[in-house]
């Protein structure tokens, strides 16, 4: 426990107790918050490593970061496979989804708790939303499973790699191209604010004069500086952009556009 | 329970005291101004001032003069058709020479190396007022350090790699999509860079800058009711903001920094992007030729197709990645639909 934790660790404000008065998941365990959405997300995640122990085992692989747990053939379309021919893939994706819906709503718990905002789970579900449109939403809208990618250490590199070629130059994609932007964009912001808080804590007696001096330093060095708050409403929002363009990226591909090459090769009436 | 910011009326202007280690080589110019609708976001509304120093102009001056010489070498390229090259901004390319000696003339590279010995002093003497900066206001020098990171990269992509590579050739071209092909071209020249141990681990520390920038962000934002965003006096004298933001995530996933070590975690995975970048780069195509059968020999990588491992070792070496413009008919204008003039006729020429 940190000297301060006692103050702030009490029980209620749960979904269970809010519903039925009492809730039995309402407990910690050593540094760990269980909750409901944990116990679920701690059993989907077991049940997942049971079933990728198993995959593996049926592969016959031993080797971690060569084996590869792949889609199900595109003959299955939109159904079930056979757990060796893309069952085992199926199951850890739905526990999968399962574990990261239950951890984005143990964390709205968590945030109760805490009396805090609910931009973490919020922030999360953006990350989920990733997961999704690369394994269920695109998948659906192309008609078939196999368009997930594969689970595997070097197994989904190869598959980024196969679906970067399949649409001809996936550089050329706007979106890919927004979506580098933005990642690029956050690791320089990143920096800069890392740099700033590194580079003046603990430089006076004053933290007011600290924090003056940040600002000043900001606005000699490039005529604006954002503010300790601005910072972290730009890093956030730069996250959610990023993400927002990453998943427009892979769902607009096979999608709407079969050629990002092709894609660009439109004419503007009156620009000619 | 959601949070509300305190949204305050505009704050008084911020301007730095003067100081004997402003020193005699610039000066703090312009008024400070507010722009209200800034607040809206609940980012800092003040504008300016800003330090017009030595090394700010002269960066500044080679930036333009850099710039100058790549719209020039567009406008060649587009036989002196400003209109065309407007319209065509996107693929507009000034390409490096071949080899590394001195280009024979302009458009055979010679636009090239003056745009990029321009931008080279740009950003140098950008460091050197940032560095002068840091001095003045008495920081740590980690934004030094972090922007010198990044310097590295550029400079390998640009400058390193061409002279382990032996040649100009070997860098992007200067132009929109020009860096989008050098980046398709290198990623399947050599292997597949996928397979790259630095560029996985490049893109970790990519992708978990933007992670942590989320994890950072929505975190401060959720507690900064209660203080949490004047995290150099949260260092200091933790409160109750602080308090939350580290019981969030210990609760949550049993670890947490503090306000402190937080930001040693966003220095490093901003910093060591950078850093792997640039070792992936350098080794590709120097001690590695093919990242596919890299990571074939050292059993990362499942071998796919008929394609045996002694196939490809002996493979030719991969062809230069652009060949001279009057070589291969890589001018988009004559290579693809022709544009503007009529195409020759079939016989006549």
């Amino acid at each position: 426990m940190l000297s301060f934790e006692g103050v702030y660790r009490k029980r209620g404000g749960t979904l269970l107790s809010g519903l039925f008065g009492s809730d039995p998941f309402d407990f910690w365990v050593g540094r760990f918050y269980v909750g409901l959405f944990g116990a679920i997300s701690l059993g989907a995640t077991f049940l997942g490593i049971a079933v990728i122990a198993f995959a593996i085992s049926r592969i016959g692989d031993g080797d971690l970061a060569r084996v590869t747990i792949t889609a199900p053939l595109r003959e299955y379309g939109l159904g079930f496979a056979g757990f060796d021919q893309g069952g085992a893939w199926q199951t850890i994706v739905i526990l999968a989804t399962v574990a990261f819906a239950a951890w984005a709503l143990r964390e709205v718990e968590i945030c109760r708790k805490l009396e805090m905002g609910y931009h973490v789970p919020i922030m999360f579900s953006f990350a989920i939303s990733a997961w999704l449109v690369l394994q269920v939403i695109r998948p659906l809208l192309m008609g078939c499973w196999c368009e997930g990618f594969d689970l595997g250490f070097t197994g989904h590199l190869t598959w980024v790699s196969n679906t970067g070629f399949r649409y001809q130059n996936f550089y050329l994609n706007p979106f890919h191209a927004f979506g580098v932007l933005g990642f690029f964009l956050t690791a320089m912001v990143l920096g800069m604010h890392g740099s700033a808080i590194l580079g003046t804590y603990n430089t006076d007696p004053d933290p007011v004069k600290e924090t003056s001096n940040v600002d000043n330093f900001w606005r000699d060095y490039i005529g604006y500086s954002i503010g300790e708050l601005g910072i972290h409403v730009l890093g956030f929002w730069l996250a959610i952009y990023t993400l927002i363009m990453s998943d427009l990226c892979i769902l607009t591909s096979g999608t709407v556009v079969k050629d990002w090459v092709d894609f660009w090769h439109f004419s503007i009436p009156w620009f000619h | 329970m959601p949070t509300v910011i305190a949204r305050p009326g505009l704050p008084p202007f911020e301007t730095p005291e003067p100081s004997p280690l402003d020193g005699g080589l610039g000066w703090r110019i312009g008024t400070p101004f507010h722009v209200p609708f800034l607040a809206r976001f609940g980012v800092s509304t003040q504008l300016g001032t800003i330090w017009l120093g030595f090394w700010g102009v002269l960066s500044v001056i080679f930036f333009f003069a850099g710039l100058a010489i790549e719209t020039a070498g567009g406008i060649y390229q587009m036989q002196g058709n400003v209109l065309m090259m407007v319209k065509y901004f996107a693929n507009v390319q000034v390409l490096p020479p071949e080899g590394l000696g001195m280009p024979h003339s302009l458009q055979d590279g010679g636009f090239w190396i003056g745009t990029l010995t321009c931008w080279a002093l740009s950003v140098i003497c950008w460091a050197a007022r940032c560095y002068e900066r840091l001095l003045r206001f008495q920081w740590r020098p980690y934004l030094f350090f972090a922007y010198m990171s990044a310097i590295l990269l550029t400079s390998t992509i640009w400058v390193f790699r061409p002279l382990v590579m032996g040649s100009w050739a070997e860098a992007p071209g200067l132009g929109l999509n020009s860096d989008l092909d050098w980046a398709q071209n290198f990623s399947v020249l050599w292997g597949n860079l996928y397979y790259d141990p630095w560029h996985m681990l490049a893109i970790f520390f990519l992708f978990g800058s933007t992670m942590l920038w989320g994890m950072h962000g929505a975190t401060i934002l959720a507690t900064a009711a209660e203080g949490s965003h004047k995290e150099v006096a949260e260092i200091k004298d933790m409160h109750s903001g602080s308090h939350k933001s580290m019981l969030f995530w210990r609760w949550t996933m049993g670890f947490n920094a503090n306000p402190k070590t937080i930001h040693d975690w966003l220095w490093w995975f901003s910093v060591g992007t950078v850093l792997s970048s640039s070792i992936g780069i350098i080794t590709t195509g120097t001690v590695t030729h093919d990242w596919y059968v890299w990571g074939v020999d050292h059993g990362w990588v499942q071998q796919y197709g008929p394609i045996t491992r002694d196939a490809i070792n002996g493979r030719p070496e991969p062809p230069p990645i652009r060949s001279k413009p009057e070589q291969a008919n890589n001018n988009f204008l004559t290579g693809g639909p022709t544009v503007g003039a009529p195409a020759p006729a079939q016989g006549q020429q």
